[in-house]
């Protein structure tokens, strides 16, 4: 190997690496916006649901379903997201199961409650169940972006020592 | 572990800044880099055509609506390099570190 720089300019250099990347995680993490859309959208599902009116649902579960799908692209390729972080390199197998694994444990939750009430005769379990859900959501959502986020940091270049 | 090599067009501090954040990237609008980078139009322009001449990035053009869009993408070559020389920069550091901590001989 040749060797051009000497220890200050490389640690330097790997500084200026570390700072670069982190610039790109930073910039592109989910924003807690998404999180209150998200659980506002399954709040609307579930009071839909509770009407039990056909009509209703046909209408409220497109739109609902278009406007978050919009939003989750304009989070991902739009004005937050000029880039897109490479994610399975930078989260790793861990990162990947976590995402997977929460959004199983909220949809588990919102549907547990709400057929756990719907049995109990609650007149508002689709309501409730969903609320519960989007609580959990926008509590929990910032904590495992923050997680995420601190995977990543981990995960990028030059912090292998 | 990738292997060490220093890479003199990457370790330039504008380029590196660049492949540092293109590394972490899919791809990177013109844009983002140019804003993060603190750079203008035409110096990130140069830069990235010297790291595309290289083989270390691919540069698409493409249109978002009626907007043309710019973005890099790092490729597998470039990639190889960034890895080579930033475990290149990490044994220039250990080295330094490891005869620090070799202790002086006795007069």
């Amino acid at each position: 190997m040749r060797e051009y720089a000497q220890p200050d300019e490389a640690a330097t250099a790997l500084t200026e690496i570390r700072r670069r990347q982190a610039g790109l995680i930073n910039a592109t993490a989910v924003p807690f916006w998404y999180w209150l859309v998200a659980a506002a959208a399954m709040i609307a599902i579930g009071v839909a649901a509770d009407t039990r009116r056909g009509a209703v649902l046909a209408v409220v579960i497109p739109c609902v379903v278009a406007v978050v799908a919009i939003l989750t692209a304009a989070m991902i390729f739009g004005v937050p997201g000029r880039a897109r972080p490479r994610s399975r390199d930078l989260l790793g197998p861990r990162g990947a199961l976590a995402i997977v694994g929460y959004v199983w444990l909220i949809v588990a939750l919102t549907l547990g409650t709400a057929f756990g009430l719907r049995s109990a005769g609650s007149p508002a379990a689709a309501t409730i169940g969903t609320v519960v859900g989007g609580v959990v959501l926008i509590v929990s959502g910032p904590m495992l972006s923050r997680w995420l986020r601190r995977t990543m940091l981990r995960n990028r270049a030059g912090t292998g020592r | 572990m990738s292997q060490a090599r220093f890479d003199d067009l990457i370790h330039a501090p504008t380029r590196l800044g660049i492949v540092s954040l293109l590394a972490a990237a899919e791809w990177a609008d013109f844009k983002f880099i140019r804003d993060e980078l603190g750079l203008s139009d035409s110096s990130l322009s140069k830069q990235l055509a010297t790291l595309e001449a290289a083989g270390y990035i691919d540069i698409r053009k493409s249109f978002a609506g009626k907007r043309p869009r710019t973005s890099a993408t790092l490729t597998e070559q470039g990639r190889t390099a960034f890895l080579m020389h930033v475990e290149a920069l990490q044994q220039i550091i250990g080295r330094s570190s490891a005869s620090l901590a070799r202790p002086s001989p006795r007069p």
